[in-house]
Parts: structure tokens; C-alpha cells; sequence
């Protein structure tokens, strides 16, 4: 359903918009999901995503005041809502059991590379 | 310069180029982080690194969350919108006269996009050699006795290597001997043989002039051995199925023994863009050339050293040329002429390929013009006529406080929609002509090609112009009345401004239209009277086998093939009338050049020709089969100065050579004139020889029309006598209508862009006289109560659209008149125009006017007066 969904990369800003709280904004959230995934993401993308988060009410942002490196500029600081908790929550509760359900058979003899041979 | 201090801060335009996009509630955070990042990126990169992923961030944020919905910044957009908007509405409303806008300016505009990208094809030959400014090639004027000069193209060969040696300016020259009409049959093995023609020989310096790019191996030092040669890359994969076949070997089969060449390299294929191809290349196998200035057969091309320039080497040539000459009254004349001239400039005789002409690509030109220029009046012209309808909307508009500035707006951007969907229907449509027509123009042409790009905005651009000048006259027109008149409705289309400027584009359409029926009926006239005409000879039915010098026994295979049944005559000969024939000087006191062939007595029989007066060829006279004792035609005998008396006598026809060969001949026969080239140059003198030596072309008569079981028997006849060579054969007719195939070629053309002029003319006509007739609805009702008749009101209403079309006939047939004439003197046969042409276009132009707009007129006429009254 679109509008409640979380993407992949919309999962990702937002756990790390929880990591990084309360100082989550723009350039840090693609700073450590750099450091923390090895990914590269251009902070339009960065921005983006976390513009449609705050669409889907997922987060909250206020301004806060700016440094000496953004020219005196203010920053827009995110927050997890409820609805982005609970957002969390399932995708993580999906995720566990869906991993509880793998039977331990399937983890033995793994095979390697693309083929089964 | 960038400063130190400058670095500290992020690039400039990177920042404007943001705030620019970018909305403006977004715009503080956004510039925040990106500035943020690059005092980080500054740490550990350089600095125009760090600008460079500066300007990477910014552009990635063109992003739809981020940028500003332009429509609420600005008034203007928001009513641009709402033009098009409008016109939108507008094309759907009326789709039938949008459909017909679209159709005829776009069928115009495909018609002239095709015609220039072709002709810019025609304009670009040769051009792919590098330094093709410093190539030119040297050809000569043979002089005979009474000062006339018979331009050629081929030299001696002596010409090219002494012109390097004695000229600092030449850098480089080189010899081209082409296959002069012999096909040489070659073969990978003896199973897999083929005829070829396009066989050149030449020499080292061949690459240094001409630029082939190379696919395999060394061409340069392949040309230095005999034994070598060079395949393009289509023969190599007709042989070998490969391309990279370098030293692998290549037979040659000659009659008595089979030569080996070792290829050397692989070409590309020769692009369709040169004044000569070829499919082999070879180093020339003659000796003793380069003191030999007596034969004239070779082609020379030379290239200047750098800076040197061909006006100061021009004048050199002719002294020079005479300096190697043995004293003689009169020399043959030698000059140079730009390698990129050739094609189109050059008709000399032996060019190595018939060659194009700028008459004919200043004709396409001028064609494609008229149509894109007819069909953009067309379009004004519909415009201008819809201006009727718009008096009430614009009275509307006026009403609601509209200004002059924004009708035109609302104007422009209706016609401009018009002419980009036009535009684009022409783009579509001329991509697929060109895709149809890919076998015909010989490889792939899409108007998206860089260089047929320019061509394409060119054209576009005028369609723009177009577009603009359509939406601009009405708007300034209309902006012009009194609003309450309009609303009401008091005004109709025939207001006089309108109607003026309306009957004179209609009459420059149909003038144009004019013009283009006169000439294409008198192009085509003088086609079927040249196709028609008595030749003097009968080439239909006429099969020509080639290549049979390499039978033994020529005599038995012709005696062999007499015995088909369908065979009626057959005749061998060296030459083939209307294709290659020889020459020599002949005449005394005054020389002239002589056409001649080789025959037996059979050929004359063959072909049809007439004897007038002695007698033909006898395989039992001794005499016959030797020396200057043959057959002449008309012009010939006038030509040497003799008449029908001297028939059979011994005469005096050239200087004495030497002691076994004194200058006197025979004449044995004389022959009805015939034309063997075309019919743009008179008959010329022309002879046949007796020779019992083997010959090139065997002529058979047919009498048949069931081509396929004789042609059966005819290949069985020849195996038993070909060792393996394949049979190759023509039908002398076809090959004598591709005399003509430039004629044809442009009759064609003509015919079509006439009948596209036509079909536009005739829409705008149709789509003025339908606003005409709807105009004066009204006073056709009240004329038909007041006991007007049918055809009263009828004739009312095309009268005028009648004297508008005998104006523009008035007007375009004496240009047309001029025009044909101009071109018909290039024909030494030609048709007089006559008074049936002026007749039929006049009559042409006038039935389609009178179908187009009678039709409508008589169905004004006959419908109920009491419907159009009732109706206010």
C-alpha cells in the first residue's frame, strides 16, 4: 500500500535517524550511513528520502540553529514519531519471524557461490 | 584565477544555480548541509575535487520534492498555460482542419527535409579524403586539326610520375587504370569463379593521395609487387566469407593460363560517396610508361605540397605538357580540376563513373523550395481564412480586458502547436521514407545524423517563422475593432484586408502548381519522344553476351546458338553500340574522331541497321578483314568529305603511317545514321570494322517471347564452350534506356513534388472556398428564394476562384516556358513545346479549381435556402 510502506532505503534513514538521535539531520544521517553501511548516497537522496518520510508522518523536524560551517544557516533536526516506531517495529517483527521460520535444515551443507553443483 | 580565499567557499554558480531551482522553504536547510559537506570535503580533497562533488550534490537535489512548482511563481507561465490550453481545445474542437493543417504543411515540410539531406549527399562527394583541398586531377582536351577541343579525362601515363619529378609543388601523383570495359574473371578456386569489373590498377602512391581506410594489412607496400592485391571488404567476404584474408591467394583466369595474386590488405568498402569505386586494387603490370606520352588511358591525380597553391601550378601544365611533345601544329590541351568538382562539374568523356550535375541539384533545390514555401503560404493562407471565426471569441477576450499582447500570445501559441505537430508528423515521416528508401540511396540516412541535424533545425526553424508570422497577422488584424461589433457578430470573414491578402497567396500557390505541371508534362514529353524515337537501329530483343574472349572457338558458338530457333540473327563485335565503342583519328586533309567496333558479318543484320548504299561485309573477300576498308554511317561518310559515288572506291582518308599502310581505304557500305549515345549530343561519325581476331560481345536477335526456355538453351550451348566461366549476359534496350536514367530520375521526382504541390494548392483552395461559401450561406438563401438556379449560383462562386487560377497561370507559364526551354537546349533532339502543353496545364489547373470548389459551390446551392434563413 503505498503511503504506509517503508523502502529499503527509507528503512535505512530511519533507524539511523533513531542512532543518531537527537542530532539527526541531513549531512549526518548520510555521513553515518556511509560510515555504518559503506553505501554511497548523495545528500539529495538523503534529503528526499527523509522528505517523504516526513510525509508518511513517520518523522518530525524542527529547525535548529546553525554553525560556523553552514554559513550561520539553521538545520532541520529529525525525530522518530510513533507511527514511525511502529513502522519499525513490524518490519522487524516480520523480518524476525520470517528468520524463525527458516527450518535448520535449510542452513545446512550451504552451498557457495551461484549454483547449486 | 581562483584564489586561496576563494576555495573556502562553495562554487558560486553551483549556490545561484541552486536558489534558482530550488523552493524556497527548502532552501536554507539544503544550502546548509551542502556548505557543511564542503568545509568536510575540504579537509581531504583537493579543492577543485571538493567543487566538482559540490556541483554532483547540488545537481542531484533536481529532484521533484525540491523544486519549485513554476506555475504558482509566475503570471506569465500561468497564462502561457492557459494558451495552450486553449489552443489545445481548439485543435480538437475543429479536428478536421487541424488534421489538414498538419497533413499539408507537414507533407511539405517531409518532402524538403528529404530533398536537401539527399542533395546535401550529392554536395558532399569525395569530401571523406584528407587534405581533399590540395587533390586534383589532371585531364585534357584533345584538339583536332580544326581547333576543336573533345574534352577526356584520361592522360598519358607518363604525366603523373614526371609531374612529381619536374614540379615542387606536386607532393605526390598517381595513375588510376580502370578495367576499360574488360571484366576479369576471378576465383578463390576454380569452382568459385566470378566476372569483375571494378578492378583497378594503380600505383604506390594511391594511399598517399586517396584516403581508403585500411582493415587488414599493409595497401601501401601491397601495390609495390606485381603479384600482390587488394580486395575491399564486401569481395573478400564474396570469396573467402571472411574479412581478414591477407595472404591467402586470389587467382586470375585467363584464357590460356591462370595468374596468382597474393592479397596483400583489405579495404573498407569504398563509400557511396566517390567519384570512382572499386572492389580491386592492383599495382599496374605494363612497362616502359613513364616515357610514354602517346597513350591516352590513364587518369591522373595529383596532390599539392602544403601551401603550394593549383593557380600558380595551372599555368605551368600546357607549356610543360608540349615540352615532352614532339613538335606538331596543334596540341591537345591539359589542366587541372579540384578533386570535390568532379562529381558534379565534371562531364567529361571516360569519367571513371557517370558523374551527377549541379543543374540537376540547383533544380531539386529549387523544387524543394517552391513545396516548402507552398505549403507554408498554405498554411498562412488557412489561417488568415479562419480569422472569420474568431471575432466573436476575441471579442470575448476583449471584453475581459485581454490586450493586444496577450492575443497575440493566445494567437502564437495556437499556430505554433500546429506547426510542431506538423513537424513532427514531417520528421516521422521522412525518417521512414529514408528507411524505405535505404536499398535506393544506398545506406542508412537518419535526419537525427549530426550533419543532416543543421539541415533539420534549418527547416524546423522556418516552420517556427511560420508558425509566428500565422498567429501574428491575425492577432494584429483582430486587435484592430470595435469589440461591440464583434460580440454582436456584425463582422464576416470577406472584410476586404483579409480577403486581398488571401487571394494573392492563393494565387501564388496555384501559380507554383502551375509551374511545376507545365514542366513535368514537358519533361515527360521529351522523355517518351527520346524513348520513341526512330534510333536507326532496332536494340529491342537484342541479347549482348559479354566476356567471350576467352572462348576458343567464337565462329562454332555462333553457329552453335544460330541453331536455337528463337536465335534469328546473331553478330560478334568488340564494342557495344549506345555502351563502350573505340576511337580513332581518321580523315584526310582534316582528321576527326572516328567511333568504331570490331564485327562480322552478322552484326549489321543484328542490330537493324540499314544499309543505304554498297554493300555489307563478306566473309570470302580477303580485303574485307583488313585495313581501312569498312562500313560508315551517314554522318561518317559527310565527315570524311565523301559521297555516295566514292562507295567502293579507294580513297585517300588519313596521313600516310608508314610504308606498308599509305592512307587510302575503302569505303564498303554506308549505314543510316543511328544514335548510339544520348539524344543530348548529335550523331557522330561512326565506323565498323571486319576483324576475324576473337572478340568481346556476341549480339543475338531473338525472336521470342518466352525469354526463359531460350535462355535455357542459349546457357546450354554455352557450357559446352565456357570452361566453367559463368554467362553474362544484357538486353541491349535496357542498357540503352540507363542513358536516360538521369532523365528519368528526374522526371520522376518532378511528377511527385508536382503532385504533392497540387495536393496542397488544392486543400487550401478547398479549405478557402468552404469559408467563402459559409460566409455568404446567407445570401445563397436569399439569391436561391429570389429564383436564382443551381448552376447561377454555382458559377457565382467559383467564378472568382476560376480568374484567380487563370491569373496564376497567366503569371507562371511564361517563367515555365523559359525554364523548359533552357532546358531542352541541352538535348540535340528535343520536342518544340507546343501549344497541346499550354492547353493541358491550363485545362489541368482549371478542372482541379473547378472540382475543388464547384463541388462545394453546387452543394451550397442545391440545399434547403429555408435551413441557412432560419438559422440567427
Amino acid at each position: 500500500m503505498k503511503g504506509t510502506n517503508l523502502g529499503e532505503f527509507e528503512e535505512l534513514i530511519l533507524l539511523i535517524v533513531g542512532v543518531l538521535y537527537p542530532d539527526a539531520y541531513g549531512l549526518s544521517i548520510r555521513q553515518e550511513i556511509i560510515t555504518q553501511t559503506g553505501r554511497k548516497a548523495a545528500i539529495g537522496a538523503v534529503h528526499s528520502g527523509l522528505n517523504r518520510l516526513e510525509k508518511k508522518g513517520y518523522l518530525l523536524s524542527k529547525l535548529a540553529d546553525g554553525t560556523h560551517e553552514r554559513g550561520g544557516r539553521r538545520k532541520r533536526l529529525f525525530h522518530i514519531t510513533a507511527a514511525g516506531k511502529h513502522a519499525l517495529e513490524k518490519n522487524h517483527e516480520l523480518r524476525n519471524s520470517l528468520w524463525n521460520q527458516i527450518p535448520d535444515l535449510a542452513w545446512k551443507n550451504l552451498p557457495y557461490g551461484n549454483s547449486f553443483q | 584565477m581562483v584564489t586561496p580565499s576563494n576555495n573556502h567557499r562553495p562554487p558560486k554558480w553551483a549556490d545561484r544555480f541552486l536558489a534558482w531551482f530550488c523552493r524556497n522553504e527548502l532552501l536554507e536547510e539544503i544550502k546548509g548541509d551542502l556548505h557543511e559537506f564542503y568545509a568536510l570535503e575540504l579537509g581531504d580533497k583537493k579543492p577543485w575535487q571538493a567543487k566538482l562533488f559540490y556541483w554532483y550534490h547540488v545537481f542531484h537535489f533536481l529532484r521533484p520534492f525540491a523544486i519549485k512548482s513554476r506555475s504558482r511563481q509566475s503570471n506569465t507561465l500561468t497564462m502561457y498555460h492557459n494558451y495552450f490550453k486553449f489552443a489545445w481545445r481548439h485543435a480538437l474542437k475543429h479536428k478536421g482542419n487541424t488534421l489538414l493543417h498538419v497533413l499539408s504543411l507537414g507533407l511539405g515540410i517531409a518532402c524538403s527535409i528529404f530533398i536537401f539531406i539527399y542533395l546535401k549527399g550529392e554536395l558532399s562527394y569525395d569530401r571523406f579524403h584528407t587534405d581533399v583541398d590540395r587533390i586534383h586531377r589532371v585531364a585534357i582536351d584533345f584538339v583536332d586539326s580544326e581547333q576543336r577541343r573533345i574534352p577526356d579525362a584520361t592522360t598519358p601515363p607518363a604525366l603523373a610520375p614526371s609531374l612529381v619529378k619536374d614540379f615542387p609543388e606536386v607532393a605526390s601523383a598517381v595513375r588510376l587504370f580502370p578495367n576499360w570495359g574488360n571484366k576479369f574473371l576471378l576465383g578463390a578456386s576454380p569452382e568459385k569463379k566470378f566476372h569483375e569489373e571494378d578492378f583497378i590498377r594503380t600505383d604506390p602512391g594511391f594511399f598517399d593521395i586517396f584516403t581508403f581506410p585500411t582493415l587488414h594489412g599493409d595497401p601501401a607496400k601491397a601495390l609495390e609487387k606485381r603479384d600482390q592485391i587488394i580486395l575491399t571488404r564486401s569481395a573478400a567476404t564474396k570469396y573467402f566469407g571472411k574479412t581478414n584474408v591477407v595472404g591467402e591467394n586470389l587467382m586470375q583466369y585467363l584464357s590460356d593460363t591462370t595468374v596468382v595474386y597474393q592479397i596483400g590488405a583489405v579495404l573498407e568498402d569504398v563509400p557511396l560517396h566517390s567519384h570512382f569505386h572499386f572492389d580491386f586494387l592492383a599495382a599496374i603490370p605494363f612497362e616502359n610508361l613513364e616515357q610514354n606520352w602517346g597513350w591516352y588511358n590513364y587518369y591522373t591525380y595529383i596532390k599539392l605540397a602544403p601551401g603550394a597553391e593549383i593557380t600558380s601550378l595551372e599555368p605551368k601544365l600546357q607549356p610543360y605538357f608540349e615540352s615532352q611533345l614532339e613538335e606538331r601544329d596543334y596540341y591537345n590541351l591539359i589542366y587541372s580540376q579540384p578533386l570535390t568538382d568532379i562529381h558534379l562539374r565534371s562531364h567529361l568523356k571516360w569519367e571513371l563513373e557517370p558523374n551527377g550535375d549541379i543543374a540537376n541539384v540547383y533544380i531539386l533545390a529549387l523544387l524543394a523550395l517552391f513545396v516548402l514555401f507552398m505549403s507554408c503560404l498554405n498554411y498562412l493562407n488557412l489561417k488568415i481564412a479562419e480569422v472569420s471565426k474568431k471575432y466573436r471569441e476575441v471579442g470575448v477576450r476583449k471584453v475581459f480586458g485581454a490586450n493586444k499582447g496577450s492575443l497575440i500570445g493566445q494567437f502564437m501559441v495556437e499556430t505554433l502547436l500546429i506547426s510542431f505537430f506538423a513537424l513532427l508528423f514531417a520528421s516521422l515521416l521522412s525518417q521512414g521514407l529514408f528507411r524505405q528508401l535505404r536499398d535506393v540511396l544506398g545506406r542508412d540516412i537518419s535526419i537525427l545524423d549530426p550533419e543532416n541535424f543543421v539541415a533539420f533545425l534549418m527547416i524546423g526553424l522556418v516552420v517556427v517563422v511560420v508558425g509566428i508570422l500565422a498567429g501574428l497577422y491575425p492577432a494584429i488584424h483582430l486587435s484592430s475593432f470595435k469589440v461591440a461589433l464583434a460580440v454582436k457578430g456584425l463582422f464576416n470573414s470577406s472584410g476586404k484586408s483579409t480577403n486581398g491578402l488571401r487571394r494573392g497567396l492563393l494565387v501564388i500557390q496555384f501559380a507554383i502548381s502551375t509551374f511545376m505541371i507545365f514542366c513535368s508534362i514537358g519533361v515527360y514529353q521529351q522523355l517518351q519522344y527520346v524513348k520513341n524515337v526512330d534510333k536507326g537501329f532496332s536494340p529491342e530483343q537484342v541479347l549482348v553476351i559479354e566476356n567471350i574472349q576467352n572462348i576458343p572457338n567464337q565462329q562454332s558458338l555462333k553457329e552453335e546458338l544460330l541453331k536455337i530457333a528463337s536465335v534469328s540473327e546473331a553478330g560478334l563485335s568488340n564494342g557495344v553500340i549506345g555502351g563502350l565503342n573505340w576511337t580513332s583519328s581518321l580523315g584526310y586533309p582534316d582528321a576527326f574522331t572516328m567511333n568504331w567496333v570490331t564485327v562480322d558479318p552478322g552484326f549489321l543484320g543484328t542490330m537493324g541497321l540499314a544499309l543505304k548504299a554498297g554493300r555489307n561485309f563478306s566473309p570470302d573477300r580477303e580485303t574485307d578483314k583488313s585495313g581501312l576498308n569498312f562500313i560508315v554511317n551517314e554522318t561518317g561518310l559527310q565527315q570524311l568529305g565523301l559521297t555516295y559515288e566514292d562507295v567502293g572506291k579507294r580513297v585517300k582518308m588519313t596521313e600516310p603511317q608508314d610504308s606498308t599502310r599509305d592512307g587510302t581505304g575503302t569505303i564498303l557500305g554506308v549505314v543510316e545514321d543511328f544514335h548510339f549515345t544520348d539524344f543530348k549530343s548529335s550523331i557522330k561519325p561512326f565506323a565498323f570494322f571486319y576483324r576475324e581476331s576473337p572478340q568481346n560481345y556476341l549480339n543475338l536477335k531473338l525472336s521470342t517471347n518466352d525469354l526463359a526456355e531460350t535462355l535455357q538453351s542459349i546457357d546450354q550451348v554455352w557450357s559446352q564452350f565456357s570452361n566453367q566461366a559463368p554467362l553474362d549476359y544484357f538486353f541491349l534496350d535496357q542498357n540503352f534506356a540507363e542513358l536516360y536514367a538521369k532523365e528519368n530520375r528526374l522526371s520522376n521526382v518532378l511528377l511527385f513534388l508536382t503532385i504533392l504541390a497540387i495536393l496542397i494548392a488544392v486543400m487550401g483552395m478547398f479549405a478557402i472556398a468552404n469559408i467563402t461559401i459559409k460566409d455568404r450561406t446567407k445570401e445563397i438563401a436569399i439569391r436561391k428564394v429570389l429564383g436564382a438556379s443551381v448552376s447561377g449560383v454555382t458559377f457565382l462562386i467559383t467564378k472568382h476562384f476560376l480568374l484567380l487560377v487563370l491569373l496564376a497561370n497567366l503569371i507562371a507559364i511564361p517563367i515555365a516556358y523559359y525554364g523548359m526551354q533552357q532546358w531542352l537546349d541541352g538535348f540535340a533532339y528535343r520536342i518544340s513545346l507546343g501549344i497541346a502543353l499550354f492547353l493541358i496545364t491550363v485545362l489541368l489547373t482549371l478542372s482541379v479549381a473547378w472540382t475543388t470548389v464547384g463541388l462545394q459551390s453546387f452543394w451550397a446551392a442545391i440545399s434547403n435556402p429555408m435551413k441557412s434563413l432560419k438559422e440567427e
